[in-house]
């Protein structure tokens, strides 16, 4: 590695955020190169100084105005920095319920989300964009499922179901780690043309009852794979995602 | 089945997700705002929004859902009260006057001096905002590329580039202040 290509992967080895291939050729590339050594120190310099500022903490009397908020009786008294704002509230927390019958709260206890609604679906569409804007959006290269598949093992909760379409219109091209929100997932990647097609596969999630959407020119499509839940993110056309869907067997 | 509407169950949820979060709110409020008071108030209307929108928190990361409300909220204050940049007077009362950096001589006292949190401070409110945020998000609030950029609902790469200029900012503005350079 030069130190060309090693500057801009400083701040990412700083941060802690490179991968750990590119980790250990900075480090190789550190242990011989002064110049970037002294870049680096610079670096860790100013992070000493931000990080020796006093954080400023909430103070009591935010604190107290927020707890009088919930109360009911109180609420002639407390009204501060928003007036009007607690009917406004109740109105819009009401209409909220009325509206989002499918979005309960007890779903955020019982599987940390009501999965297959529109902030989740936002997430795995983030998630989405967020790889394809990385340099690559696999962590394991390999079209063989049988590579794929053990990659996954102690990394995440539950083996996903990978499945080779065996088409080379749809190549498998491997797998990912990568947050929904702040849930670890399993992506599976596969390849149409000049496209990527994520699969996330989310056990526990039901999405049973989420539908297809289009997204900002993708679709996000959910379905059974293996008994298991997963959302197909893609940008490609209607026709080549059924064709797709069919060849994982995917259900409905 | 919908449950019974009954508004204090989820002001109670709002609190669930944002309270264990309050300080990195506060703080990035103070950063963003300048004044306690503005900070106090945006992370006020924050809360308040937070209650009124948390059934659309659909899981995924509390903190960072959160923070970009009250992002929101400071920001949308900032625009109304002052289009283009955050109040410079409560600011300047704020930094380094404040912790009463004075000129030296002695070139050992005025490094001392450049790394002291008066200076550091200074700078980085002076930085501008775009800048600002992602510093005080990643060094203060130890903020990961991702949630930074779910914040801020920016990609990483954006994520990546303003936390590198920002430090580029904070690196020449610390070395040229005068006495600092060896």
């Amino acid at each position: 590695m030069k130190c060309e290509a090693a500057r801009p992967l400083l701040e990412g080895y700083l941060d802690g955020e490179l991968e750990r291939t590119a980790v250990d050729e900075i480090e190789a590339h550190l242990a011989g190169c002064a110049a970037c050594r002294a870049e680096l120190a610079a670096l860790e310099s100013l992070r000493g100084a931000l990080r020796a500022l006093p954080r400023e903490r909430a103070p009591a009397d935010l604190r107290a105005r927020l707890a009088a908020i919930g109360e009911l009786p109180a609420m002639d008294s407390t009204r501060a920095a928003t007036p009007g704002s607690w009917w406004k509230l109740a109105a819009a927390v009401v209409l909220g319920i009325a509206i989002g019958a499918g979005v309960m709260r007890w779903n955020l206890a019982d599987r940390g989300g009501p999965v297959g609604g529109a902030l989740f679906t936002r997430d795995l569409l983030a998630s989405h964009l967020r790889a394809l804007a990385a340099n690559s959006p696999v962590d394991v290269i390999s079209e063989d499922r049988h590579t794929v598949k053990p990659w996954f093992a102690g990394k995440i909760g539950e083996s996903p179901p990978v499945v080779d379409p065996k088409s080379a219109e749809f190549p498998l091209l491997g797998g990912r780690i990568d947050y929904v929100g702040d849930r670890r997932t399993a992506v599976i990647v596969y390849g149409h043309r000049k496209h990527v097609i994520d699969v996330y596969i989310a056990p526990g999630a039901d999405a049973a009852d989420a539908r297809s959407l289009q997204l900002q020119g993708f679709s996000v499509t959910p379905c059974r794979l293996s008994g298991q839940s997963a959302w197909i993110i893609a940008d490609v056309d209607a026709d080549s995602l059924r064709e797709f869907s069919g060849l994982l067997g995917c259900g409905d | 089945m919908p449950r019974p509407p009954s508004a204090p169950l989820d002001v109670g949820l709002a609190r669930d997700l944002t309270l264990p979060h309050l300080d990195s709110a506060y703080n990035l409020a103070r950063w963003l705002m300048g004044s306690p008071q503005d900070a106090s108030d945006a992370v006020h209307t924050a809360f308040l929004r937070a209650a009124r929108y948390v059934h659309t928190y659909a899981g995924g990361n509390a903190k960072a859902w959160w923070l970009s409300i009250v992002r929101n909220c400071c920001l949308a204050t900032l625009a109304a009260r002052r289009p283009g940049d955050v109040s410079l007077d409560v600011l300047e009362t704020d930094g380094a006057a404040h912790f009463g950096a004075t000129e030296s001589d002695a070139p050992e006292e005025q490094l001392h001096l450049a790394q002291s949190a008066a200076l550091v401070m200074h700078h980085l409110e002076k930085l501008p905002r775009e800048f600002r945020e992602v510093l005080v998000l990643r060094e203060i609030e130890d903020a990961s590329y991702r949630e930074i950029g779910e914040i801020l609902g920016v990609p990483i790469g954006t994520v990546m580039s303003r936390l590198a200029r920002a430090r580029q900012l904070m690196r020449k503005a610390l070395s040229a202040t005068p006495g600092v350079q060896p």
